[in-house]
């Protein structure tokens, strides 16, 4: 039984973006997916957060959730969290309860896809406003070394480090994807196996019965 | 002498490209290669067409050192000529060198789909031809064409943007632009000192008048439907807009060439050795010429790029032969024509331009730019006329009036009078002409207004020469009096008809120009009779009316041969009667043009001779640079020979008429070189060849001087009221150059001032939207005491135009008015009190008393009162046209409540202190309803300025606390759907109050209530209910399956698309998701910027980031319309205190979340699941790409449940 990813030239993948508000998020968003050009941005339309990047030579449709203004909507949280393939968790280098939030996002996100795999970034936003720092850069890289999760100091305003967060995210999220797909493949057919044994055992146990 | 030797540059201008140099000059290689192209694309044929422009290695060159950006606009610098198979196949323009193309698209071969600006015809033409035309100084009268096409292409002419002239302002600005240089004003030291300037101002001014008076048509047609065809006025239009723009480009050429020459250069050495020199290399068909005796071996050594052009010589060189014969060398040129004309026409003015451009100095020589053609507007002609006339007949008329009238004076009035009814006539022959669409109408009171003139003249005659018995002297009896006053009063009324008629006529086909003679024209009545009582000796011919080309007749030569352009006469000898200038042979109406023969219109000797002597006597000092081509394949001619003296030279060595006869012969061509490329079959060559003298100015290069004859004409005909009425509106201060409008003709950007003005326009009511859209955001790109000052300043700016200052400042008091009765917001706008009441008090008190005492009394008020005065109606945007009255009437009745006895009971003895009833123990269509009244209640009260500069995310939405409390609500509600199913112990309660939930979702669904749909769905959706598998278990497949279908209806998936769909056709009373207006706001924010750079380098507001945020909040003002439902108190109330109580908890506990999730494990612990999942052998976490993104688990769900039992 072939993988349908098999015939799949181009994946398509939800990124969540996740954080607290007013920490620039949906700036990076709107950097990542604004189509330079287009001369203004109308995000009431269906692919508005959607775009195509190409990582490593493949492909890859991007569709990028962002909770952007409706944060307070706590409820929504989860149905985002379970369509994500992969999160990036964004805080401000200004703000370090933005930092400190993080944990519960990564806490929440861990529960609902009950996996310590799920692909992450870490983005430390506004570093351009160095001077307002608030978060230690080697703060941040502990955090990152703890979760596992590559962490960028990015800012939307001057596009640093935007395409390459999303990038990472996304090689990210192959790789996992691939290496599912080789587990999927190997579960099916293991699933095929074992099908099959019973049925031979089964028939055996017929022949059994009519033998008996 | 400066205009003599101007005139002389002219001819020599455009004759010059026929001498051009192939093989000198680095700069001239380009040409020579494309020569080569395109003569190879003429003469094989090319049959796939890109191959003729991308062919030349030009392409890359133009391509490689322009920018991959798309080019609005081209102008050629080549002309191209599409070959005939080209032509069969597909639409391929012809282009002349200097035309500016509107560019559509540009195919990746190179070719460009374009309109021509000239004649606005539509077709595909070779990029490598043309380059990118945006001078900075067009760049926004370019701006405005574009942003003008595509709204008259795009929006329905119904729409109610033609209901005002708004649309038009960007054109006007734009000219103002243009014209900004040092032009505005015709006092201008600039304009005063250069006459083509001053010319070329005056045309596009006109141009522009006329096209203000399309608009005003239109506007005319929309009110009064049926009379003219709206399609046709907006076609008109486009191309009057096209016009401007030509119009533009040439005044914009005459000015840098005049800016060249302040520049002092070259040495009159290098001059002379540029004269010889520099032209460029034309192709090759047209380029060759002999100057020589033995123009083939000559050209043959000289130039071998022109060797393929070969094909032609066999015909030009019989030409050749027989031309030298009749004149010299440079005479011959005419012929080679006999090529092509069409061809040659397109050649010589595009060389002529590419002349001037390259070799500017060459001008500086003369010391002169010189005009090429006189603006002689018919229109303005008709008019002049027309006012001669009638000061002749009213002072006539007066006379009359004084009972004695001596009998010279009087012949003489009737003479004047019928001399300029003459001449009126003419003009209304011409126009006749031009319009060969046979214009009845026009004819009609054409020979009504003779009828009348002849009868005034003829009661004159009577009275005159059979004096009655009684009449003693030279006095005009009382009886007389009444018959030649009526005769007078008919003149002028058929004359009034008749020339409103010409207008009408002028307007469709276009104004053009005409060359007038000062002198004696126009159609001549036999005032033999009156001649005897009046010193004026001139005799007049007969009143033969019947053609133009007879009565020009009398004073020239006879133009009517010209007529037969086709035949191939050739070269008499040259009369030389220099003689008065003549009209540019309009009248040539020949047939000729309607083919595109392959060798067309070779133009007579003879007819160049007629036209030579059209020529004023001015050019006998012209300089000519007579050299004409004559061979295709010859394209040198030395600079030895005479031929290419410069031009003081050649004033004294060659014989003038060989320069008129160049000239002639250009001009004859390029007429009809323009006729081909017309698309309007219907034009006859009279009125291409006189709309030439409009049109191709940009392809002939500098206009320097006009000639002597023209200037008479243009100092004798006055500005036209409408050129004036333009002027005016161009004196205007205006911003509107610093607006910017997207395709359907809004406002994307623009500065303050330029808002403000829009604001305050005096030509139409704002538009509504534009309006509550500046009022909503406004505090977004400026402080309210930047708007004050603004609006002051329009006020006060608008006193410069007097037309328009009273309307202009009742507007600016009614925005004052506007935003302190609807729009005050006392916090911030506080600052700006004071210099509002200052105005009032002064200025607008000066101006207007009643509107200055007024706003001061609303200024009191605000600032007492703190807050608007009068109730918001900013909410019209959404709410005017969707009142609740139309969508629920108010007689409806309300549904009745389904809430039993008991049921109320209960919830009276929970009031009374008893234990609290469950969800279940409700309805769950009346919970439905009184959530939905609940949640209306709290999204009803939403501002919009609660929405804007996202301003719930700030600083824990305190400037946003509708927005607050109702998103607050919509996730105490999820947290109460989830509280009250992990509430219970058991599994089947459980299972019940999920079943209870989905009904309520559905209810709330059927309601449209989206907002307590989606907070009830991602509830049941939520991990910690989503997890209880054995408790899903007991609910029903379909209520499962209703579950599903709800979810999907507020699928956040693709920018919530199934979501945006059903609001989209939703009626209200509809209650949205909050959230994605909120998430739609955020992103309109963050995504657009602040300020933008217009196409003339300013920065402005975008105001289009703020329209589309005013846009979002109209959407959602839609449904701010409550439901028509009963409320219940006593639910309300508990549905309050259940709120109230998860709140509570959540506010005590650390999240809600957290806190659900681990009562959920209580409930069913993670082992019974994993056991579970093990058992299963399905992966556990399957990747929401297979199963389906946020339904994933459901499936998993079945799927675990379907497999159970097999295993």
């Amino acid at each position: 039984m072939p993988s349908k990813y098999s015939y799949q030239p181009c994946r398509e993948f939800n990124v969540v973006v996740l954080g607290a508000g007013g920490v620039g998020k949906s700036c990076l968003t709107a950097q990542f997916v604004h189509n330079e050009w287009i001369e203004s941005y109308d995000p009431t339309i269906e692919d508005s957060y959607r775009t195509q990047i190409s990582v490593d030579g493949r492909q890859v449709v991007l569709e990028i959730l962002d909770t952007a203004g409706t944060e307070q909507f706590v409820a929504m949280r989860d149905l985002y969290m379970k369509t994500g393939h992969g999160f990036m968790l964004v805080f401000s280098i200004s703000s370090r309860t933005s930092f400190d939030e993080l944990q519960t996002l990564r806490d929440d996100i861990i529960r609902i896809r009950d996996d310590e795999k799920i692909p992450i970034v870490i983005v430390g936003n506004k570093a351009d406003l160095e001077d307002q720092r608030a978060v230690d850069r080697a703060k941040a890289f502990a955090l990152s070394q703890r979760w596992d999760a590559p962490y960028y100091e990015a800012s939307a305003r001057t596009r640093t480090n935007v395409d390459e967060a999303f990038t990472d995210l996304c090689r990210q999220m192959l790789r996992r994807d691939d290496s599912e797909e080789e587990a999927r493949e190997e579960i099916l057919a293991q699933r095929a196996e074992n099908l099959a044994a019973k049925r031979r055992r089964r028939r055996k146990r017929k022949e059994k019965c009519a033998i008996l | 002498m400066a205009t003599l030797s101007g005139r002389g540059m002219r001819t020599s201008l455009q004759v010059a490209p026929l001498t051009i140099q192939k093989s000198r000059g680095t700069s001239r290689s380009r040409g020579s290669d494309q020569a080569d192209s395109s003569s190879n694309g003429f003469s094989d044929t090319q049959m796939t067409p890109p191959a003729t422009p991308n062919g030349a290695q030009e392409d890359h060159n133009v391509h490689s050192d322009s920018e991959p950006v798309f080019h609005n606009f081209l102008r050629a610098f080549y002309p191209f000529q599409p070959s005939p198979v080209m032509t069969d196949s597909t639409v391929t323009l012809p282009l002349n060198e200097g035309d500016v193309v509107l560019v559509h698209s540009i195919h990746t071969n190179g070719w460009a789909d374009g309109t021509l600006l000239l004649t606005g015809a539509r077709g595909w033409l070779p990029t490598n031809y043309c380059d990118a035309y945006n001078p900075e100084e067009m760049r926004s009268l370019l701006k405005a064409l574009l942003n003008f096409w595509d709204l008259m292409r795009s929006t329905s002419v119904t729409d109610e943007t033609f209901g005002s002239q708004e649309f038009m302002k960007g054109i006007i600005a734009g000219v103002r632009y243009l014209l900004r240089t040092d032009c505005l004003t015709r006092e201008s030291p600039l304009v005063q000192r250069h006459d083509g300037l001053r010319r070329s101002r005056k045309s596009l001014l006109s141009e522009l008048s006329s096209l203000v008076k399309t608009a005003k048509r239109l506007q005319d047609a929309q009110r009064i439907p049926g009379q003219e065809d709206i399609n046709d006025i907006v076609d008109e239009m486009i191309l009057r807009a096209f016009k401007i723009i030509v119009k533009g480009v040439r005044f914009l050429d005459i000015l840098d060439e005049d800016r060249k020459l302040r520049v002092p250069t070259v040495t009159i050495l290098t001059t002379l050795l540029e004269e010889a020199y520099a032209p460029l290399t034309p192709p090759a068909e047209s380029a060759a010429f002999d100057s020589t005796e033995e123009p083939t071996p000559d050209a043959g050594s000289r130039s071998g790029e022109n060797n393929d052009a070969t094909d032609t010589a066999p015909l030009a060189a019989s030409e050749v032969a027989q031309d030298t014969t009749a004149a010299n060398d440079r005479l011959s040129s005419i012929h080679l024509q006999t090529i092509d004309v069409r061809r040659l026409s397109q050649c010589s003015q595009v060389q002529t331009n590419r002349l001037s451009s390259t070799v500017s100095h060459r001008v500086s020589l003369a010391g002169f730019s010189s005009v090429l053609r006189p603006q002689n507007l018919v229109s303005e002609r008709l008019n002049t006329c027309h006012d001669i006339f009638l000061s002749h007949l009213g002072s006539f008329i007066g006379r009359l009036q004084l009972q004695s009238q001596s009998r010279p004076s009087l012949a003489l009035a009737i003479k004047q009078s019928a001399t300029s009814g003459g001449e009126l006539l003419f003009v209304v022959d011409i126009v006749c002409a031009q319009s060969s669409m046979s214009m009845d109408a026009l004819e009609q009171s054409r020979i009504t207004m003779y009828d009348r003139i002849m009868g005034l003249v003829h009661t004159a005659r009577d009275i005159l020469t059979n004096p009655g018995p009684e009449v003693e002297e030279d006095v005009i009896v009382p009886q007389d009096n009444g018959r030649l006053l009526g005769a007078a009063t008919g003149c002028v009324k058929a004359t009034g008809e008749c020339v409103a008629k010409a207008r009408w006529v002028i307007e469709r086909i276009g104004d053009f120009e005409f060359e007038f003679d000062g002198g004696n024209l126009g159609i001549n009545f036999d005032l033999s009779a009156l001649d005897c009582f009046s010193e004026e000796k001139d005799r007049f011919n007969g009143s033969e009316l019947e053609s133009i080309a007879e009565s020009t007749a009398s004073e020239a030569l006879s133009v009517s041969t010209v007529t037969s352009t086709a035949a191939p006469a050739i070269t008499s000898e040259p009369t030389l009667s220099i003689d008065k200038p003549l009209p540019e042979v309009p009248q040539v109406a020949s047939p000729v043009t309607e083919q595109p023969a392959p060798y067309p219109n070779r133009p007579t000797a003879q007819q160049s001779s007629h036209v030579t002597t059209a020529f004023s006597v001015v050019s006998t000092a012209s300089s000519v640079r007579g050299d004409l081509t004559q061979l295709p394949k010859i394209s040198t001619s030395p600079p030895s020979t005479d031929n290419y003296s410069p031009t003081q030279h050649s004033a004294t060595q060659d014989s003038e008429f060989h320069s008129f006869r160049t000239e002639s012969i250009t001009t004859l061509s390029s007429g009809s070189g323009r006729t081909y490329l017309s698309r309007d079959s219907e034009s006859s060559i009279v009125s291409q060849s006189s709309t030439r003298a409009t049109t191709p100015d940009i392809t002939q290069g500098p206009r320097n001087q006009p000639s002597i004859s023209n200037l008479s004409v243009a100092e004798s005909s006055a500005q036209t009221e409408e050129v004036d009425d333009v002027e005016s509106k161009l004196l205007e201060r205006t911003y509107a150059h610093e607006l910017m409008f997207n395709k359907e003709g809004q406002v994307t950007g623009g500065s303050l001032a330029a808002l403000v003005e829009r604001l305050t326009t005096h030509e139409s009511t704002p538009d509504a939207m534009f309006v509550s859209t500046f009022y909503l955001t406004f505090r977004l790109f400026c402080t309210p005491v930047n708007l004050a000052e603004a609006l002051i300043d329009r006020f006060d700016y608008a006193g410069e135009a007097p037309h328009v200052a009273v309307p202009v400042r009742l507007r600016t008091y009614n925005v004052f008015k506007g935003w302190l009765e609807s729009h005050w917001r006392d916090e911030t706008d506080r600052d700006a009190l004071p210099m509002i009441k200052e105005f009032a008090e002064v200025k607008l008190t000066a101006a207007l008393p009643q509107a200055g005492k007024r706003l001061f009394e609303l200024a009191e008020k605000v600032s007492l009162s703190g807050g608007t005065l009068v109730p918001r109606l900013v909410s019209s945007m959404g709410k005017a046209s969707t009142s609740t009255a139309h969508y629920l009437p108010a007689d409806t009745p309300l549904p009745s409540p389904v809430i039993t006895r008991s049921q109320l009971n209960m919830l009276a003895n929970w009031k009374a202190g008893s234990s609290s009833p469950s969800i279940l123990d409700f309805d769950p269509l009346e919970l439905a309803r009184q959530l939905t009244i609940k949640q209306m209640g709290l999204f009803c009260s939403i501002t919009p300025e609660e929405l804007l500069g996202s301003k719930w995310t700030k600083l824990g939405g305190i400037g946003a606390p509708n927005v607050k409390a109702m998103s607050s609500f919509t996730t105490s509600l999820s947290n109460l759907v989830a509280d009250s199913i992990l509430y219970y112990e058991e599994v089947k309660k459980r299972a019940l109050a999920i079943k209870h939930w989905i009904k309520i979702a559905n209810q709330c669904s059927l309601l449209h209530n989206y907002d307590a749909l989606m907070a009830i769905t991602c509830a049941l959706t939520d991990t910690s209910i989503k997890r209880l598998k054995i408790t899903w278990d007991s609910v029903s497949v379909k209520r499962k399956e209703m579950l599903k279908s709800l979810q999907a209806s507020v699928d956040i998936n693709q920018n919530y698309k199934v979501l945006r769909a059903q609001l989209h056709d939703q009626v209200p009373p509809c209650l949205p998701f909050l959230g994605m207006f909120l998430t739609d706001l955020t992103f309109v924010d963050v995504g657009n910027p602040a300020t933008k750079t217009s196409d003339t380098g300013l920065t402005v507001i975008n105001f289009d980031k703020h329209t589309r945020t005013a846009k979002i909040i109209s959407e959602l003002q839609r449904f701010q319309i409550p439901y028509r439902l009963t409320e219940l108190p006593h639910l309300q109330e508990w549905l309050n205190s259940e709120i109230e109580r998860v709140r509570e908890k959540d506010k005590a506990g650390s999240n809600a979340q957290a806190t659900h999730y681990r009562k959920s494990l209580l409930l069913e612990p993670r082992e019974a699941q994993q056991l579970r999942s093990v058992v299963d052998t399905s992966p556990t976490t399957a990747p929401a790409a297979t199963g389906g993104g946020m339904f994933g688990w459901i499936r998993s769900n079945n799927t675990s449940h379907n497999l159970s039992p097999q295993i």
